[in-house]
């Protein structure tokens, strides 16, 4: 797999399908790309953020840390960006990453990431449109559940 | 400094001065015989008047002395002197006349040495003593003197100065001594003539001079304008950051250039003048043989002047313009060198001076500091004026930690400045007991108090360089030098007035500070770098250090052992996958292509980075292995991608610098040359392809995923690696260090030689799980103290430059504590950690202070509580209160047995 086929995962993520191509090769360049085993963590709850992971392939549990233990609550398949919401707010990870199997993804580095952002306008208004979108869902869903 | 130049040069060198013009003394005779000697060869062998007479031969080396007749008359025969013919007495006279020339010129040669050794013995003294002076400046001076202009003045400024210094006394007489037997000669021969020369003389001697006055003065403003340009570049570079943040690069080029135009036109003018001056000279000089020849030889035709003195007289006028130049000059110079002279004077005068250091070697150093302070009626006067202590007044019983509370007020500092001894600008007296502060003598200071302020200021040297600063009171001890030399050494320093002591010899006084020798010292050092939390940091440091493995032969073997046992480590635990160790069979897929092909680490300048592709050596190995082409085919995808990627990305950009292999300055010139690619292949010039293999040599495929190298290429570089080795071998230099599994790269880091191969790239956190796994082996095999020796040797750079500034705070603190100091006083030093942080360090420093005094400015009373006694400032007035109940100390947490290191370890 090359930074081709990395440009190619990068544009199927709602984030980034804004994204002029030239730019994401640069982020996907300045990227790393990353093996986990199977049961690896991508990262632990609590920890500070550093960095955002787009899964190539495989697969990655969401779990959250409660009293009973750790809690599946979602699943992530192949070109999930994860991490995103901890380096933008910059607060600790709101939940666990665990690889479910050999998987392997991309690693954005925060700093990285910031500096692109800074740099290419585009970009940040990609991604604004993005979390705007996720909020008016929520916000739907909020509605719907209120109303049911 | 001696106000006087000739009165400070006689002082210093009187007795090589005398000797010196003894030895002129002696030499004039001689001289005086090689100028009448050519008289002698001329009459009286050559015009034949020994044989007039009808004489066959004649006495030669006849040396006889005939007494004056107040003496009783009558000749004393030294020596009989041989009978020679004609032709005997004119080669034995031409021969006697070299042998005086030889004798003149072995004279000449002596005399010149020894002023010049004067010269530089003088200068070394005058050197040591403006230095000396450096460290007396008062505060005030040293606010307004530049360090830059100071640096030039010891050094350059003074050179001159030296030079003449030799010349001071002796050329004078010398040279007058010269020119007045010649001329003396010339007048016994014909008055005439001799008064004629007399005249042309007394011109140059009135006229030349009065001329070179305004060189001078010209001179003397070049000097100025000399050194400001030096003091304004020194300012510029230390101030580069404002610099680069306003912009303001225009604006400075501009300043510099009006400097150097000015500079410029006043050396133009000194020019012209001077050369000016010199001609007029020359001109004056050239007369008188004109009338030499015009009025001499007329004597000569009218029967007064006979050819022999003719010729000689002649002879004789051409050694007069030689030192009668040189005396004019000599004048100029001693002219020139007075004001310099005196402008280096002013540089160092006395106002700015404090009086000379005593080095009092009291019995009061044996007596620690402790006691009572009291203080009593303390004023201090702010900046503008205002009093900020007035009748300040307090007792504290030491030893005692002390928080000096300054809520915002410049106050706290200051007294905390006080009572370190770093400031006596205040009214009032600060006494311990009996003894008054003020009073103290500086080595008592400088061993009994520390002061870490706000700025740690470091010197280039090692972290353990600057560790032991503060220890270096005074030599110890005596290391074993080669007599001669040390005689010599000594010697020299007693004659120029500078200290006899060694800097080779053992200044650190281990027992002062409980220490048994070097290795305990380093434990100490060590311990406390821990404790202050920079243990990590001198962990990494080691790690990032190298060693010579023949003066550390077991930590060498030990490194290797480590590396064994590493490699067994990830085997059994699963993790054999985050490293690629280094096999010279097969290719790393985590290094670059140029660590693949070299497989060792590169030497001299030739072999690291860009100009391995320009080294012809590696060029011709990889022609011969058949991959220029492709390398060069690769570099042209690389360009391409780097100039897709980064456009649009402003140059300087940190980007850049992280992650393109293309310099931001790069990025258009190969724009360039993949256009010309472009347009067909053959159009790629010679310097073209070496620029282009330049960027896959940097290439990792693991890292830089652009799927250029496949299994093949892998293979193809695999094999090429024997031809390069092959190729450096035959070559004499050592440019390279190959990499040999069981033995210790002594060009490598010692990390590179505990992993010996490469942390992966594809597998997440491995850089992390790798440092935490290393750093488990490193403490099993009890290799964690030698590897942070190895740490202290790293070196901080200018001003501490290779440190982030905590660091450089902990080194300034760990500075102040190592040397155990009664009392220590911390005024800012705290400002570059978090609260967290500096809370845990000031736990540290009130446990190893117990018995000693602790003296701390704080903001606010947060961390009051914890001091003894609590001092505030109000309207001017101190105000102690003691802490009702002791804070308790809190225990120190144990060392986590399995510390992670955070951090880069491959």
């Amino acid at each position: 797999m090359t930074l081709e086929t990395e440009v190619q995962s990068l544009r199927q993520v709602p984030m980034f399908r804004d994204v002029d191509p030239a730019r994401l090769k640069l982020l996907a360049f300045t990227s790393e790309r990353v093996q986990f085993a199977g049961g690896q963590r991508f990262f632990s709850q609590g920890d500070p953020s550093d960095a955002a992971y787009v899964i190539l392939d495989g697969r990655a549990n969401v779990l959250l840390n409660t009293a009973s233990g750790d809690i599946q609550v979602a699943e992530l398949g192949s070109n999930a960006l994860v991490g995103e919401m901890g380096i933008l707010s910059d607060t600790p990870r709101s939940a666990t990453i665990m690889a479910a199997e050999p998987t392997t993804a991309l690693r954005i580095d925060k700093r990285v990431f910031l500096e692109l952002l800074a740099q290419f306008p585009q970009m940040s208004l990609a991604i604004m449109r993005e979390l705007a979108k996720r909020l008016e869902r929520t916000n739907a869903q909020l509605v719907a559940q209120s109303s049911s | 400094m001696e106000k006087s130049l000739f009165r400070y040069i006689w002082t210093h060198s009187k007795r090589d001065q005398l000797i010196v013009c003894a030895v002129v003394l002696a030499s004039l005779p001689f001289y005086f015989m090689s100028l009448d000697l050519p008289r002698q060869i001329v009459n009286q062998a050559i015009q034949g008047e020994a044989f007039r007479d009808g004489n066959a031969t004649a006495p030669f080396l006849h040396l006889s002395y005939e007494w004056p007749e107040w003496l009783g008359g009558g000749t004393l025969e030294i020596f009989e002197g041989f009978q020679v013919g004609r032709l005997g007495l004119l080669f034995g006279l031409s021969c006697l006349f070299l042998f005086f020339v030889v004798v003149n010129g072995a004279f000449k040669y002596w005399i010149n040495v020894a002023k010049g050794i004067l010269g530089e013995r003088m200068l070394r003294r005058m050197r040591f003593d403006l230095f000396s002076m450096v460290l007396r400046f008062t505060p005030d001076a040293l606010r307004t003197v530049k360090s830059s202009e100071t640096a030039t003045i010891i050094k350059d400024e003074v050179e001159p100065i030296g030079g003449f210094i030799g010349d001071a006394f002796i050329t004078p007489i010398f040279l007058g001594m010269q020119a007045i037997t010649a001329l003396a000669f010339i007048m016994i021969q014909n008055v005439w003539l001799g008064l004629i020369a007399l005249a042309v003389i007394a011109v140059q001697f009135t006229i030349i001079p009065r001329l070179r006055r305004e060189l001078l003065r010209l001179g003397k403003q070049r000097q100025l304008e000399s050194r400001q340009l030096a003091g304004r570049i020194a300012e510029v570079q230390d101030g580069i950051e404002v610099v680069h943040v306003h912009n303001a690069y225009n604006w400075e080029r501009a300043e510099i250039g009006h400097r150097l135009f000015n500079l410029f036109s006043v050396r133009l003018k000194i020019y012209n003048r001077k050369f000016f001056v010199k001609s007029l000279n020359n001109f004056l000089a050239q007369l008188t043989p004109f009338f030499f020849y015009a009025i001499g030889g007329y004597f000569a035709l009218r029967g007064t002047l006979d050819i022999g003195q003719l010729v000689a007289v002649i002879g004789a006028y051409r050694e007069l313009p030689p030192p009668l130049k040189e005396l004019i000059d000599w004048d100029q110079q001693r002219l020139d060198v007075q004001v310099k002279y005196d402008q280096v004077t002013q540089h160092f005068a006395e106002e700015r001076l404090v009086p000379p250091y005593e080095a009092r070697e009291a019995a009061e150093e044996e007596v620690p500091l402790t006691g009572t302070l009291v203080a009593e009626d303390i004023r201090v006067a702010g900046i503008h004026g205002d009093m900020i202590i007035e009748g300040g007044t307090f007792t504290v019983d030491l030893p005692a930690s002390v928080a000096l509370i300054s809520n915002g007020g410049a106050a706290a500092s200051m007294l905390a400045r006080i009572i370190a001894r770093r400031t006596s600008e205040f009214s009032g007296r600060l006494r311990i007991g009996e003894r008054d502060l003020m009073q103290l003598p500086a080595s008592v200071v400088g061993r009994r108090f520390a002061y870490a302020g706000v700025d740690p200021i470091l010197f280039p040297g090692s972290i353990r360089d600057n560790l032991i600063y503060g220890l270096r009171s005074k030599p110890l001890g005596r290391i074993q030098e080669e007599k001669q030399e040390m005689d010599r050494r000594i010697a020299e320093a007693i004659r120029t007035g500078n200290p006899v002591e060694s800097i080779a010899d053992q200044w650190v006084d281990y027992e002062r500070i409980g220490a048994r020798d070097e290795n305990d010292l380093d434990r100490i050092l060590l311990d406390l770098l821990d404790r202050i939390g920079m243990g990590d940091t001198i962990y990494l440091f080691g790690l990032a250090g190298r060693i010579n493995p023949e003066r550390h032969t077991s930590l060498a073997e030990r490194m290797v052992e480590a590396r064994r046992r590493l490699r067994e480590t990830f085997q059994s635990n699963g993790m054999a996958d985050l490293v690629e160790p280094f096999d010279p069979e097969r290719y790393n897929n985590q290094a670059t292509i140029a660590e693949n092909l070299l497989f060792g680490v590169p030497i001299s300048d030739e072999f690291k980075g860009r100009n391995l592709a320009e080294n012809a050596q590696f060029r011709s190995a990889i022609d011969r292995a058949g991959l220029t082409d492709d390398l060069v085919r690769m570099g042209l995808q690389i360009a391409e991608t780097m100039t897709e990627i980064f456009e649009g990305l402003p140059p300087g950009h940190s980007l850049f610098e992280q992650f393109s292999f293309i310099g931001a300055e790069e990025l258009s010139e190969f724009a360039a040359i993949l256009r010309r690619h472009a347009r067909g292949e053959g159009n790629l010039r010679r310097e073209d392809r070496t620029r282009l293999l330049s960027l896959p040599l940097a290439y990792i495929e693991a890292r830089h995923r652009l799927g250029l190298v496949d299994d093949r290429f892998m293979a193809r570089i695999v094999e090429a690696r024997g031809r390069v080795r092959e190729v450096l071998a035959r070559s004499a230099s050592e440019g390279v260090e190959f990499y040999d599994p069981d033995r210790f790269c002594a060009a490598a880091p010692l990390r590179d030689n505990l992993l010996f191969g490469r942390v992966s790239y594809q597998v997440a956190n491995a850089r992390m799980r790798v440092a935490e796994a290393v750093a488990t082996v490193v403490r099993e095999l009890d290799l964690l103290e030698a590897i942070e020796r190895i740490g202290l040797d790293y070196q901080v750079g200018a001003a501490g430059r290779l440190l982030s500034p905590q660091e450089r705070a902990s080194v300034n603190l760990v500075r102040c504590l190592v040397k155990r100091p009664d009392i220590l006083v911390i005024d800012g030093a705290f400002a570059p950690f978090d609260e967290a942080r500096g809370q845990q360090m000031l736990e540290l420093l009130l446990e190893l202070l117990d018995q000693q005094s602790l003296f701390m400015v704080l903001p606010n009373d947060r961390q009051a509580g914890s001091f003894d006694v609590q001092l505030r400032f109000r309207d001017g007035q101190i105000i102690t209160e003691k802490t009702a109940v002791p804070a308790p100390r809190s225990t120190r947490p144990e060392p986590d047995a399995a510390q992670r290191v955070a951090g880069e370890v491959a």
